[in-house]
């Protein structure tokens, strides 16, 4: 008897407490329960609330089903305009419906539920339910990454405002079950847009984050994409023009020095959207770097112009007997050095010129060094070393990135031990170990004006460092889970981040802010990569998809056809940018033509008609011999650098 | 339930959780308690493995690894799983008895004192950098670190259904030739009417490359022969010129076996087996004309212009183990080719008077030139002998009475050349026999059991099998044995040992510091003009650097010869000469026998190396111009 009417008891305390006498009388003449122990009724606040709750409405499992089929079959029936957008709600009513069973103890019902259900979602949500299905207890959505991230986020869902009224119309009508809208109501944002319905593959093109699409004020802030102003090298020219007339014919001098000066006369010309030169202080060029500047200019004016009738060189480096354990690599500027980071901790450079790697002498040496002289970089290194590979030792787990600063004398890490560290490439010794991430660290890289750079990792965030200060400047937070990758912008202003979450965002290194959230992505974004111009950015993910971003609105600009099989680890623009190379983890490399793919979106955005000319994107391919490339670097001449690990069959 | 069940993946059972359990002392674990603790673990497992993804992703790696599973344990705050280094995935067994099924890992146990007893471990090869040329201006070379441009799964769906090579999209992914120029016309126009099934025309550099290899393949300078057949054997991209290097060979082989050119014969021998080892490489389109070349050179009547000189005997040894190679690489229910190629062999050694009369009279009625070859009878028992020793068995085995006969015949007969053959293929029979034979028989062997099953050969059958008996290891003994044996010729005009043969193995003998024994013997032969034939033989002990061969010279070699024999060695311990057992009139065999130091002297049983003496070369003697193919020999040898 008590097991069974204690929930009816409640209610008769409720009745009781809110003063309804003449219901809480028809309800004891029904429940035959007599005027006995009304006064034995004194439970608790949260037990009370503990027991109703159990007879919430919300708690009869058989009603997420229909309500679930109800919602389906008035999506597939609303007209073909609102159609595509009202189905973006399914998936979120779909994963909260399935974590409430589980809240309710609904176990069963819950599993039944996903297996109906849990098919029909979106091919890119499969990989999510997976995840979400080894939740089974409602103390397991506590401490599970995505299910608290669906259960403390509202899902944004763009309606237009014909296919928002219909939602509501219909909403209105299903009196009897509030779950729907309660879901709704809680976890789920609507926002809505003026303007026609979108058609399927607009709302494809931008869905797959794992919180739905941004909101459109999210991406309102204007974002200063330009390049900036070069600092002019009076120094240079007069050197590189004697070189160059050493090395040209005598009958040729005359066009390549007008043509120089066109490239001379291009860079200071302003751009409209570029930043001030002093949004963000940057450190003052050394003579060492202005020699250094003067050498890739001179060396950009001899490069390769590309396209899809003259595709670049590759120059494969494979690593032998390297296994499993080169995970990552990088190649300077000038693509003189080549950096490894092992699983093993270990860090390797090695030359890819004949010059030898050399140290600095010992400090009772260097005393002896005229320190006016010109050559005294040159003096200070160890004339005897002649090492071609070198090795730096100091991380303690599995070196996740390797980068060079721009000007070669420094090598930044990041490992899982949660450090990065900053190696000199003069003495060969780690110099600084950076530490404020608490978990292991993804990926980091330099500022192109160096002096900053940025690293993310683990703990969902990315922190913008300067090397002087052992303490980060900026936290970038807002992905919802790990921040696999980072990039510069090359005007320094701003860092990309790909994570997770399925999104790429832009984060202003002024403010700290967040300027842009960019969703369309299908998989985990594993490497990113802006374009030479500042406009575009790229983005590579675990599935092989790629997908190309205009940073001006904050769209999609292209979604190039999914023509890599394995996770792409490694995006390199040309440095006259019209080609994009792709290295993916299926032994390819891809070469697309980005001219064409930044020329076709205008038309796009007119035509609404993104998806036929794909083909035309992919200009070739190339497949190593069992060596998945996890490295892709342009020369300044245009020579295409790939580095892979040869892995063999057995 | 079992496709949602893959969906969304399994849990542990109970079974397990009980097993478990009782593994570390609970004995009773009541089924309520193991349910929560299956769904727990099993939820705990997924999460960790979830976050080990994120690890192998990071590690640029499509397989999840235990040092990804520690890392994931470690951003939990657990504790890494110490002592489970593996670096190949682990072999996840499956065993079902009693109604219920076990997925278990095998865990062999090992013995710590084994382990500490063997040698260090190689130390891994240091991580080094390799660079080459991955697309050249948008062109892939087609070297050996690059891919071949067609896969050869590729190659074979273009043999089996050439329509699929049309559908393909346009070379997007071509390699190799340049599309420039002509070649892009050529292709613009082949769009708008496409009648050729498949394209056969090489680039202008693809034709090059076949005028210089098949030079260089058949010419005269071996160190650029070498090179063309090293590339045969390694490039990818010889796809396209296949068709014509087989149609080559064919032809090459059909000219040269009418004018019994032997080394050309070889040379297109060598370039089958380059093309056999070249891995990317679908061949088996062209086995219809590879196979009728190589067993031509296998059972052809006659390869060479002088076949009681030349040694033809190599290049169908040769080809007898290309053939055996093509068998096993190529058989297929479908093709049934090790069959066919058995059959043929067999139907070589068929003895026409088989089914009704085994016995002499039969034979002496048939015509000589009725009979099958000696030299053919002995490339068809090559080939079957290559096969493996169960064809052995069924083949060779049923017919040794009627071979001896034939051997006995031809030893008995008139004619060097017959003679030589005869001798070579008694001696190819023993050979091959021997290891059946010992399998198939017990023990005591009687010489007169052998003689009443086998004919002729029974007695040396039995020395042979008794010999192998008596040591063991002498199949597996892993010493480097170089036989050189000069048959100077028969020619009446030829002085005793030409100069030549003579530098070339002392030269032998002081190069290296092997055991050499140079024996010469005077020919029993019924021909008294003969020149004593000269019987070089080089053997090697172990070359085991724990040996003090070289210091002190080791190795017994006994020689058995029934004829006077000069030893010359430094480097022998004891050298046992004793008269062969061979009946007088046979070919002159050296039976050489090196011994390990460590064994007691003049253990001739028991000696682990067994060199039999082997023909190798035979050429004339001073002759003005060497042929071409000597140094070819040592390749095939």
């Amino acid at each position: 008897m008590s097991e069974k009417s204690t929930p009816l008891l409640a209610v008769l305390q409720l009745l009781r407490k809110y003063n309804l006498k003449s219901t809480e009388d028809i309800l004891r003449k029904e429940a035959s329960l007599g005027d006995v122990e009304c006064e034995s009724l004194d439970l608790p606040e949260v037990e009370l609330a503990s027991i109703l709750t159990a007879h919430h409405t919300e708690s009869d499992p058989f009603t997420y089903e229909l309500a679930y089929d109800g919602l389906k079959k008035f999506i597939e029936n609303s007209l073909d305009l609102y159609k595509y957008e009202l189905s973006t709600l399914l998936y979120p009513v779909f994963v909260h419906m399935y974590l409430l069973l589980i809240l309710y103890d609904h176990v069963e019902h819950a599993v039944s539920f996903l297996e109906k259900f849990g098919i029909e979602q979106e091919d890119y949500y499969q990989e999510d339910l997976k995840k979400l299905s080894i939740v089974k207890h409602k103390d397991q959505i506590k401490g599970n990454e995505l299910a608290e991230i669906y259960s403390t986020n509202k899902f944004t869902v763009q309606l237009s405002r014909d296919a928002s009224s219909q939602l509501k119309r219909y909403l209105h009508e299903q009196k009897n079950s509030s779950v729907i809208i309660n879901i709704i109501n809680n976890h789920i944002q609507i926002e809505v847009h003026d303007g026609p319905g979108r058609t399927q593959a607009q709302v494809r093109a931008t869905a797959g984050g794992v919180l739905g699409e941004p909101m459109k004020s999210e991406n309102r802030t204007k974002v200063y994409y330009g390049l900036l102003k070069e600092p002019d090298i009076q120094v240079l020219p007069a050197p590189v023009e004697d070189e160059e007339e050493v090395e040209e014919t005598p009958d040729k001098p005359k066009k390549k020095k007008a043509k120089k000066d066109n490239l001379f006369m291009k860079k200071p010309k302003s751009d409209p959207n570029a930043p001030p030169n002093d949004r963000i202080p940057l450190p003052d060029l050394k003579e060492i770097d202005k020699v250094e500047k003067g050498k890739a200019l001179r060396e950009a004016s001899k490069r390769v112009q590309l396209g899809p009738d003259s595709l670049p060189s590759i120059c494969f480096y494979t690593l032998l007997n390297s296994g499993h354990t080169a995970i990552s690599c990088d190649i300077c500027d000038d693509s003189t050095l080549l950096a490894v980071g092992f699983n093993n901790s270990n860090i390797k450079v090695w030359t890819l010129t004949p010059i030898k790697l050399r140290g600095m002498k010992s400090a009772e040496k260097l005393q002896d060094i005229d320190r006016e002289a010109g050559d005294v970089l040159v003096r200070m290194m160890e004339e005897k070393d002649r090492d071609t590979c070198r090795n730096l030792f100091g991380h303690s787990g599995p070196v996740y990135k390797v980068a060079f600063d721009p000007f070669k004398t420094m090598l930044l890490s990041c490992s899982e031990d949660t450090t990065v560290r900053l190696w000199s490439l003069q003495c060969w010794t780690c110099l600084v170990v950076y530490r404020g991430h608490v978990w292991p660290v993804w990926d980091v890289r330099w500022s192109p004006h160096g002096h900053y750079f940025a690293s993310s990792g683990h703990d969902r965030t990315a922190r913008l460092w300067a090397t002087d200060h052992h303490l980060p400047l900026r936290i970038f937070i807002g992905h919802y889970s790990d921040v696999d990758c980072i990039q510069f912008h090359p005007n320094s202003n701003y860092i990309a981040t790909g994570s997770s979450d399925r999104t790429v965002r832009l984060w202003d290194c002024l403010t700290g802010s967040q300027v842009r959230i960019m969703t369309g992505h299908k998989s985990t974004i594993f490497t990113l990569a802006f374009s030479v111009c500042g406009r575009w950015i790229a983005s590579g993910g675990s599935g092989g998809d790629m997908m190309v971003w205009d940073l001006s609105t904050g769209g999609p600009a292209a979604s190039l056809p999914p023509a890599h099989t394995a996770p792409i680890h490694a995006l390199a623009f040309s440095r006259d940018g019209t080609v994009l190379s792709s290295g993916s983890l299926d032994c390819t490399i891809k070469l697309w033509d980005f001219t064409a793919i930044t020329d076709e979106s205008p038309i796009e955005e007119t035509l609404n008609n993104p998806i036929p000319k794909e083909d035309k994107y992919l200009l070739q391919s190339f497949a190593t011999k069992s060596s998945p490339v996890k490295g892709l670097h342009f020369t300044r001449r245009n020579l295409l650098l790939a580095v892979g690990t040869y892995e063999s069959s057995a | 339930m079992g496709d949602s069940e893959l969906a969304y993946g399994s849990s542990l059972t109970l079974d397990s959780m009980k097993v478990i359990a009782e593994s570390v002392g609970i004995a009773t674990l009541g089924d309520d308690a193991a349910k929560e603790l299956a769904d727990d673990v099993t939820y705990r497992l997924k999460v960790i493995v979830q976050d080990a993804m994120k690890f192998m992703h990071h590690s640029k790696r499509q397989k999840l690894s235990i040092t990804d599973i520690d890392h994931a344990l470690k951003i939990k705050n657990n504790e890494c799983q110490y002592g489970f280094i593996q670096p190949d995935s682990l072999p996840f067994r499956f065993a079902s008895g009693g109604g219920r099924e076990l997925h278990f890992i095998e865990e062999k146990e090992i013995d710590l004192s084994e382990i500490l007893s063997a040698p260090p471990p190689k130390v891994p090869l240091d991580v080094s950098v390799r660079a080459h040329w991955l697309s050249v201006d948008g062109v892939q070379p087609t070297v050996p670190e690059n891919p071949p441009p067609l896969s050869k799964e590729a190659q074979k769906l273009e043999s089996v259904d050439p329509i699929s090579k049309l559908s393909k999209p346009s070379n997007k992914d071509s390699a190799g030739k340049p599309i420039c120029g002509k070649a892009a016309r050529l292709k613009a126009s082949e769009s708008v009417h496409v009648k050729q099934l498949a394209t056969h025309e090489l680039s202008v550099e693809q034709q090059l490359y076949y005028k210089e290899i098949t030079e260089a393949c058949v010419g005269s300078d071996e160190t650029r022969r070498a090179e063309a057949l090293q590339s045969l054997a390694c490039d990818p991209g010889l796809h396209e010129m296949l068709p014509r290097m087989c149609t080559f060979i064919s032809e090459g082989v059909k000219v040269n076996v009418v004018q019994n050119n032997l080394a050309l014969l070889i040379y297109l021998m060598r370039m089958v087996k380059a093309l056999l080892d070249n891995q990317s490489l679908y061949l088996e389109k062209y086995l219809h004309e590879l196979i009728p070349s190589v067993s031509t050179c296998i059972v052809s009547r006659q390869l060479c212009l002088r076949p009681e000189m030349d040694n033809h005997w190599a290049l169908r040894d040769f080809a007898a183990r290309l053939m055996a190679q093509i068998c096993k690489t190529f058989n297929t229910s479908t093709n049934n080719l090790q069959t066919r190629v058995t059959r043929l062999f067999a139907k070589a050694l068929q003895c026409p008077s088989q089914t009704n009369n085994e016995t002499g009279p039969s034979m002496a009625s048939m015509k000589e030139s009725e009979k099958t070859p000696l030299a053919s009878l002995y490339g068809a028992v090559q080939g079957l002998a290559e096969l493996g020793p169960e064809v052995v068995k069924v083949f060779i085995l049923p017919r040794v009475r009627w071979l001896g006969e034939r051997v006995e015949g031809a030893l008995s007969g008139i004619g060097g050349a017959d003679r030589l053959a005869a001798g070579n293929l008694k001696h190819q029979l023993l050979k091959v026999l021997a290891p059946v034979v010992r399998q198939l028989r017990q023990p005591p062997d009687q010489p007169e059991d052998y003689k009443r099953d086998f004919g002729y050969l029974g007695p040396s059958l039995q020395q042979a099998v008794s010999k192998i008996r008596s040591s063991p290891s002498c199949s597996t003994a892993g010493g480097a044995v170089a036989v050189v044996t000069c048959t100077p010729p028969l020619l009446p005009t030829a002085p005793s040992p030409s100069p030549s043969n003579i530098s070339h193995t002392t030269k032998t003998e002081t190069v290296t510091t092997r055991n050499l024994v140079i024996a010469s013997s005077t020919p029993q032969s019924p021909a008294p003009s003969t020149p004593p034939p000269q019987k070089f033989v080089i053997v090697a002990s172990q070359q085991k650097p724990t040996q003090i061969q070289s210091s002190s010279g080791t190795g017994h070699i006994v020689v058995h010869s029934s004829q006077p024999t000069i030893v010359r060695s430094q480097n022998v311990q004891s050298v046992v000469v004793t008269s062969g057992p061979a009946p007088g009139g046979a070919a002159q065999k050296l039976m050489v026998v090196g011994v390990q130091p460590q064994h007691n002297q003049g253990q001739v049983s028991q000696a682990p190396v067994s060199v039999v003496a082997k023909p190798v070369f035979a050429r004339g003697g001073g002759g003005p111009q060497p042929p071409p193919e000597l140094d070819d020999l040592s390749h095939l040898a």
